[in-house]
């Protein structure tokens, strides 16, 4: 049986305590194109409220492209475009009329690369939480502090909150564009390949913190690492040259996967 | 207390429709810088169209009294208002080419040094002597040419000249006498000085861009230096350099102040090099502010238009083909 | 392999000639570098004292300084700046973030490039027209808006430039916490930027230091103190141009004093341009 040429359906799986679960994100016919390359094919997905769904798949599937539309990031760019839908919490947000700046709010991103602004921590922190709301001094400062505290930093930063953002070590950085992210309390968090530019140990503390993290956001994960996504998800969508080949709980797709496709990925025939 | 703001995620409604009113002060904002900037890149093209107009508009008078002739002939007479551009052209022309034939061949001879022989440690200092060269301005080689240089070639070097290409028959009329120490080829001279740090950083840059793997190859072969810069080298770079020697020609002809002090202002084509002659530019930078009559401003400014003009398309086709090199190496 | 020794012979010696010759190209390029400085140094120094700094330009036969010529082109390049960097700033923000992928920036690019090189002489022709002629009389104004012009390309080049090295991901994570784009450009590019931005304005300064041809029929000259800009200033170039070419010896000598003023300004700031340059590449 070939690889590519036939479209099986998305394989889905009701989790068995249905009832448990919010749906938060819901993305449905979604299509995405690159000029007149059509990277996505027809995805259809939900993402649940309080638990983590990693999109795995080998390079060039699209797992990165399909996260870059949950916040609508690609439309900084011409020649990209999205159709189908992408519901958060019934509202569509593939419409012209969402407004993006509200939506990235919402849904914030953690990068592969640790980008911290060109400010002091304090200030990359507070840059976004001044953007929307005044605050005094103190609160300022106890909001910077808690988010830090979210992000596991605090201790190894509170006494240089005016160093610069870079002269952090990796691990930190990343943790420190965590932190920022958390600060504008979005609703729900990507993460695009977050612990590849970092080390084993720093990698380790990443993975804790999404646990310790997902209790009140809806996370998604994009992983090139099969096992970091086992660790770390609860749902796990398989992609494969930009469709949506097999989605479910996590321990059900890495020990008894449906489709082939995945299953062969999984054990590593391909990758 | 409970402290809301340590409420877990996401904000409340309250605080939804505050974020949403902030961020719809702000889009004012974003909209109007982004049309700000607009109108700012705008102004870029204006300021061009703004010159050509002017020019146009400044020269009509004398254009429509002397019509194309005013392209060739020579007499230039505030007195009976007879003008004629051929000799500023001419010397602007030939200056340039002066310069030229000097400055790229050593610009180029140095950029071989610098990319091939120079020990690394000798590479920035000398690096930073040329740009130092090429950040003096222009009116500090003028005096040093009216003072320094011209009654140095005036002394030692003309004479020179003047009796070795004597008895040659086209040379001896080219450097024909008497020894003014200013003239054509002083000015020629200066502006060569002028131009070649420029000439030489940018033939340096483009050196430097071509991939080491191709000169580790032919140097594989056995090849020489000389061999490797001429056969691998200057081909591939071939582009790069002739969009900078057409950059550095664009300068040489709208050069000013370095000219203006030793080419001797006189308003004829002779045959001699050493003869004393005008730019266009020095023209202009001599006599704009003591021209009286409409048709003599007209003149002028009619000047600054050919010498606008010809500037134009040279920096024009340097800019083109520069172009070609970045698409080529895919900048 | 009989022929192979002389071939390889005359290969080498053709080798050694164009070296010799790119070594002597070298020196010969330097040694006008040292010839120059020598005689700028020499004369300047001369006649350098503390009256340069504190009297007025003298009628030709009597001791004077240049307060005036400096006064007049220190208030005139400022003001070229504070006239030309926003304009030029804003433009590049243009081109390198809201505009870069479109046409207008590529026209925009072109001709900008063609003006950086275009000829002073003729930007003084152009304000000369727009201004002078319209107003009726020279004026430090005028001065100070041909020299504009001349800032404008460098600071637009610069600003795209700088710009645009700013790395994409940094934007990216400016929009995800629902940063607006002006806000983006305003509080993360431009301070990542800024060292380079800063650059390419002292380098604007420095080119517009030594400026004299848009000068000469804009502001024209000045022989007293005057800070009337809708009235001729005197500038340290056009002094020094009047005074070169004029017979006297004691305004030659003041030329000379002028000109190593000039220069040593403009070698400060290229010194401090690049000082900034190597700062922000060791961050």
């Amino acid at each position: 049986m070939s690889m590519a040429a036939i479209t099986v359906p998305t394989v889905t799986h009701a989790p068995d305590n249905a009832g448990d679960l919010t749906e938060k994100v819901s993305v449905g016919n979604l299509d995405f194109y690159y000029g007149d390359n059509r990277a996505l094919k027809n995805i259809n997905v939900s993402l649940y409220q309080g638990k983590v769904t990693a999109f795995i798949g080998p390079s060039g599937c699209g797992k990165s492209t399909l996260l870059r539309v949950l916040n609508r990031m690609y439309d900084l760019y011409p020649n990209q475009r999205a159709t189908g839908h992408v519901t958060l919490d019934n509202e569509d947000i593939l419409s012209p009329s969402q407004d993006l700046n509200l939506l990235r709010a919402k849904v914030g991103m953690v990068f592969q690369k640790p980008t911290p602004f060109p400010m002091t921590i304090f200030e990359n922190i507070a840059f976004g939480i001044r953007l929307y709301e005044r605050l005094s001094k103190s609160e300022l400062e106890d909001r910077v502090r808690h988010a830090l505290e979210r992000a596991a930093l605090w201790e190894e930063v509170k006494d240089k909150l005016g160093a610069n953002g870079l002269s952090l070590s990796g691990g930190q950085q990343q943790r420190l564009c965590i932190a920022r992210t958390v600060a504008v309390r979005p609703e729900v968090i990507l993460f695009d390949e977050p612990c590849s530019a970092l080390d084993p140990i720093s990698t380790a503390k990443i993975e804790e913190l999404i646990d310790e993290l997902k209790d009140d956001y809806t996370i998604v994960i994009v992983t090139h690492n099969m096992q970091q996504a086992a660790r770390v998800s609860d749902f796990t969508a398989f992609m494969y040259l930009g469709e949506l080949v097999e989605f479910g709980e996590t321990t059900q797709i890495f020990t008894n996967p449906n489709d082939r496709r995945t299953q062969d990925y999984i054990t590593g025939r391909f990758g | 207390m409970v402290d809301v703001a340590l409420q877990a995620s996401g904000i409340s409604i309250a605080e939804q429709i505050d974020r949403a009113k902030v961020l719809e002060r702000l889009r004012l904002g974003d909209v109007a810088f982004r049309h700000i900037t607009r109108a700012a890149a705008v102004t870029v093209l204006v300021i061009l169209g703004g010159i050509i107009v002017s020019l146009v508009w400044g020269s009509l008078p004398a254009l429509r009294t002397f019509g194309v002739s005013f392209l060739y002939e020579e007499v230039w007479n505030p007195v009976t208002e007879k003008f004629g551009a051929i000799a500023p052209i001419y010397g602007t022309v030939v200056t340039s080419l002066i310069a030229m034939l000097i400055a790229v061949p050593v610009g180029l001879f140095i950029a071989l040094f610098l990319t091939e022989l120079c020990p690394m440690w000798l590479r920035r200092p000398i690096g930073i002597a040329i740009e130092l060269l090429a950040g003096i301005p222009s009116i500090i080689y003028g005096i040093w040419g009216l003072f320094v240089f011209a009654p140095f070639l005036q002394q030692y070097v003309q004479p020179f000249l003047i009796t070795i290409f004597g008895p040659i028959p086209v040379l001896s009329t080219l450097f024909e006498g008497p020894p003014y120490g200013i003239g054509i080829f002083t000015a020629g001279l200066i502006l060569a000085i002028m131009v070649l740090p420029f000439i030489t950083s940018i033939s340096r840059d483009v050196f430097e861009a071509v991939p080491p793997v191709l000169k580790e190859a032919a140097y594989g072969l056995g090849c020489t230096t000389w061999e490797v810069a001429r056969y691998v080298v200057l081909p591939y770079a071939r582009v790069g350099v002739i969009g900078g020697v057409m950059l550095g020609l664009g300068r040489a002809l709208g050069e000013t102040m370095a000219v203006t002090f030793v080419i001797g202002n006189a308003h004829r084509i002779s045959g001699s090099l050493l003869a004393p002659g005008t730019t266009i530019s020095a023209t202009i930078a001599n006599e704009f502010t003591e021209a009286v009559g409409d048709l003599y401003t007209s003149s002028l400014i009619a000047l600054g238009l050919i010498l606008f003009l010809i500037t134009f398309v040279v920096l024009a086709i340097a800019r083109l083909m520069l172009m070609r090199l970045n698409a080529r190496v895919g900048v | 392999m009989a022929r192979a020794p002389s071939l390889y012979a005359s290969r080498r010696r053709r080798n050694a000639i164009t070296m010799g010759l790119s070594f002597g190209a070298t020196a010969f390029g330097l040694s006008w570098l040292v010839l120059i400085l020598a005689v700028l140094l020499w004369e300047g120094f001369s006649g350098l004292s503390l009256a340069v700094f504190t009297e007025m330009t003298p009628p030709p036969g009597a001791a004077g300084g240049l307060l005036n010529p400096i006064m007049g082109s220190l208030v005139m390049t400022t003001i070229a700046v504070l006239i030309g960097t926003p304009l030029g700033i804003l433009a590049g923000t243009y081109m390198a973030e809201y505009g870069r992928y479109d046409k207008l920036t590529s026209v925009v690019r072109f001709i900008n490039d063609i003006l950086l090189s275009a000829p002073s002489i003729v930007i003084g022709l152009f304000v000369y027209e727009i201004m002078v002629a319209q107003m009726g009389h020279f004026s430090g104004w005028a001065g100070a808006v041909s020299l504009a012009v001349i800032v404008v390309p460098v600071v637009v080049r610069t600003t795209e430039d700088m710009l645009t090295l700013v790395p994409d991901t940094l934007r990216e994570a400016a929009a995800s916490i629902g940063l607006p784009r002006s806000l983006m450009i305003q509080k993360v590019a431009y301070r990542a930027a800024r060292a380079g931005m800063i650059t390419g304005v002292l380098l604007a300064i420095a080119r517009i230091s030594g400026e004299t041809a848009p000068l000469l029929f804009t502001a024209l000259n000045n022989q007293f103190w005057s800070l009337d800009l809708n009235a001729p200033v005197a500038s340290l170039p056009v002094v020094i141009f009047q005074f070169a070419l004029s017979p006297y010896k004691d305004w030659q000598s003041l030329a000379w004093t002028g000109a190593l003023i000039i220069t040593m300004a403009v070698l400060a700031l290229s010194i401090i341009a690049r000082l900034l340059a190597a700062q922000r590449r060791s961050s």
